[in-house]
């Protein structure tokens, strides 16, 4: 089955490059960000000169996964949910060589992957990982993610969450991750800036995105399915840390705090680790 | 006009429209084959070029293509 | 690459030479999670791969260990992980996603005594199903070897690699702690000796190279392209066409487990291996696999010294299920008796299933923990003997 990206004669400069056409254009609902932060990607890749040939993109389960799956021109490795961590880890470890860009969920990364989560931070595996938070479980029609907000109404939460949302930066900082980040989808220049020094950087870079999802997150807990108003609600409960850190801890709280956690390039990870390793220990 | 419209990627979600710092989008009556109705450039002239319009696209339907700066229109620079 | 094998004679334990067999053919990456009564192989991987340029990670848990492997091995190395019934529950999902993207590694199952945790340090043989029908959906096949001593722990290893490599599919080593912890006599050939099957790479152009040869689902000894190899490689858990891409459409899904399945059962010549012994003129069959074939060994001697025609079957590729040679058994003899480490009767209901009627077949089951006593089964072939 052809679709419309077979027929066109014209295309986006990045899509020409780097995406299969014949998966264009991709299945997103209109108004999500998914597009974006993909389009930021892209970005980064060619700023930075990255090709296919030395590119994997590495996908998990979720609206995130599903788009970004064989899309990208060169190899895509889409791990069961939750196993993105694990599968990047085996090959990223079989070819330290090829740089890897994981597109991960709240749900891939933050519930049924979190402990893969975890010790790939732990491990400062030498990754890319972008982490797509919606605060909703989009794919599978709405329910409840980890990082849902407190009292969002969700398919499976319909009187309301009473869990706490999950931050997971602070999780990733905590874990040993080299960098950490958290941007708006909509904050095209750093967030390709953040992309980017995550690609550099050697150890795992963990970088947030919160985005939105008019279908499932617009739905059901702000009940409007218009995505700019979704927009509105992540810009009016964000803040960039620099500017929370002269506010009052009212004045934040519920909010999202935007920029870099951290940054230690310094930090070993462990594929220059068990490089370094084997020279000791490889006797043939 | 710097920027071209991929027509059958749009799907209608309006940020071109609504985030163009010089609004220069309308929503128009056209729709394409999957029935989203299209934005079309109507104030071409204010057009700066700044490729918000590229960026906030989830869909790579909109293509900038920066012309040098001899090319602009004159009398309409900076912002 | 650096070959890692060692000539020479060892006394070792069973799980001990799993780990040289991998090593000998070829692999390269190690993952695991320590669980009695397999964690002596992760040890001597532990030991032993780096000295071969190899990664060996002890990885949190189960899944990321069956998950690293199968991507190591889309990675390019040749991959194994190991494990005991309670955590091959766990990597049965991971395992899905190897047979599904024809993926070649190898898992290794120490059968312990169970349901459940069970007794951690004893024996067992509840897996043998699991194993085979375990992983999520159905619509596939599975390939699985049982080794009875700690010499075809090494050898089995390294057939369970090639075929692997043959079949492109994970495979099972289906052994159990018995034969895990057993210490005994494991010989080591030259290299030369060995076969080892390489990995099999494509010979077209991208653009010519299905990645999953969902139209000709007998096909065997086909390529994998792995990552960075150029051929822009797509691999999923869901359901996808030829190329990678994910597909909803039936007849996409109809084609793909027709692969899974027929590409094992379509060529099954290349998938039988058994042992008999005394079958020549026997009139009661006693089967058996893995470490309990030793003690059933034992007892067709005795029987045949008290006079009685009894002779001893074992299915050494133990999945597929040698659904012919059991036939022909039961053909032969009037009596089948099946021992095995589980009540609920697992390789006897296959072999009543394989036999049609042709014979009685008789379940001879325990719980584990020990193996039979050759004197258990000598008694069961009295009482059922005609």
């Amino acid at each position: 089955m052809s679709t419309v990206g077979d027929t066109l004669q014209v295309f986006h400069p990045l899509v020409a490059k780097y995406l299969r056409k014949e998966r264009m254009p991709h299945m997103a609902c209109p108004g999500c960000g998914i597009g974006q932060v993909v389009h930021a990607t892209l970005l980064a890749i060619e700023e930075l000169g990255l090709t296919p040939k030395d590119t994997v993109w590495v996908q998990g389960v979720g609206c995130n996964s599903r788009i970004t799956y064989s899309t990208w021109v060169g190899d895509n490795v889409d791990a069961h949910h939750g196993r993105i961590f694990a599968v990047a880890t085996g090959l990223k470890m079989a070819r330290p060589d090829m740089n890897f860009i994981l597109f991960t969920g709240d749900g891939d990364c933050g519930a049924i992957g979190g402990n893969h989560f975890i010790h790939a931070c732990r491990r400062n595996l030498d990754v890319t990982a972008i982490l797509f938070n919606n605060g909703i479980y989009g794919m599978t029609g709405g329910q409840v993610a980890p990082t849902s907000p407190v009292g969002a109404v969700t398919t499976t939460t319909p009187y309301g969450n009473i869990e706490d949302p999950f931050d997971m930066c602070q999780m990733a900082v905590t874990a040993g991750a080299s960098y950490v980040a958290r941007w708006k989808s909509t904050d095209f220049k750093p967030l390709v800036n953040s992309i980017k020094k995550g690609i550099q950087v050697k150890g795992l870079a963990f970088i947030e995105v919160l985005l939105q999802c008019p279908t499932n997150f617009g739905r059901y807990v702000l009940k409007t399915s218009q995505p700019q108003e979704v927009l509105k609600w992540i810009k009016e409960h964000s803040v960039n840390k620099k500017d929370a850190e002269k506010l009052t801890a009212e004045e934040i709280a519920g909010k999202y705090l935007l920029g870099e956690f951290i940054y230690r390039p310094e930090r070993s990870g462990i594929v220059e680790r068990y490089q370094e390793f084997l020279k000791k220990y490889q006797k043939e | 006009m710097p920027t071209t419209i991929i027509k059958e990627f749009c799907k209608g979600c309006g940020f071109c429209i609504a985030y163009c710092p010089k609004k220069v989008y309308d929503l128009s009556e056209e729709m394409n084959k999957k029935g989203y109705r299209l934005p079309r450039p109507v104030r071409v002239e204010d057009c700066i070029e700044c490729g918000l319009c590229d960026l906030y696209c989830p869909d790579f339907a909109i293509l900038l293509e920066k012309r040098k700066k001899k090319d602009r229109p004159k009398g309409k620079e900076g912002r | 690459m650096p070959s890692g094998v060692k000539p020479g004679k060892y006394f070792v334990q069973g799980d001990e030479a799993i780990a040289e067999g991998a090593i000998a053919a070829g692999c390269r990456f190690f993952a695991g999670y320590p669980i009695t009564p397999s964690s002596e192989t992760s040890e001597t991987m532990a030991r032993r791969l780096p000295e071969v340029g190899g990664i060996c990670l002890q990885m949190e848990d189960e899944l990321a260990s069956i998950h690293s492997v199968g991507a190591a091995s889309v990675g390019g190395l040749k991959a194994m992980t190991i494990s005991s019934g309670p955590g091959i529950s766990l990597k049965l999902e991971g395992l899905g996603w190897g047979i599904k993207n024809e993926i070649p590694y190898v898992v290794a199952d120490i059968q312990r005594a169970g349901p459940s945790n069970g007794v951690a340090t004893r024996v067992g043989q509840g897996d043998f199903y699991t194993v085979r029908y375990g992983s999520a959906g159905g619509n596939s096949s599975l390939i699985a070897l049982s080794p009875k001593s700690t010499q075809e722990a090494f050898d089995l290893t390294i057939e369970c690699f090639n075929l692997s490599e043959i079949f492109r599919c994970p495979v099972f080593l289906l052994s159990d702690e018995t034969v895990g912890h057993t210490r005994e006599l494991l010989v080591i050939p030259e290299e030369t000796r060995l076969n080892v099957v390489k990995r099999f790479k494509p010979t077209v152009p991208p653009e010519q190279f299905a990645m999953y040869p969902l139209d000709t689902p007998g096909v065997i000894n086909y390529p994998f392209p792995n990552i960075g190899e150029g051929y822009g490689i797509c691999v999923s858990p869901y359901t996808h066409n030829s190329k990678g891409y994910a597909s909803t459409a039936q007849d996409i899904q109809e084609k793909m487990a027709r692969r899974l399945v027929f590409k094992i059962t379509e060529n099954l010549g290349r998938l039988v291996r058994v042992e008999k012994q005394k079958m020549e003129d026997a009139e009661f069959a006693v089967v058996a696999y893995g470490g309990n074939a030793r003690p059933a060994i034992a007892a067709v001697d005795i029987a045949r010294e008290s006079g009685m025609k009894v002779g001893f079957f074992r299915p050494i590729i133990v999945w597929p299920f040698p659904d012919g040679e059991v036939l022909k058994v039961a053909e032969k003899v009037k009596t089948i008796l099946v021992c095995e480490l589980n009540i609920d009767g697992q390789l006897s209901r296959e072999v009543g299933r394989a036999a049609k009627g042709k014979a009685e077949v008789h379940h001879l089951g325990s719980g584990g923990v020990e193996p039979h006593l050759p004197a258990q089964i000598f008694n069961e072939i009295r009482r059922l003997y005609k």
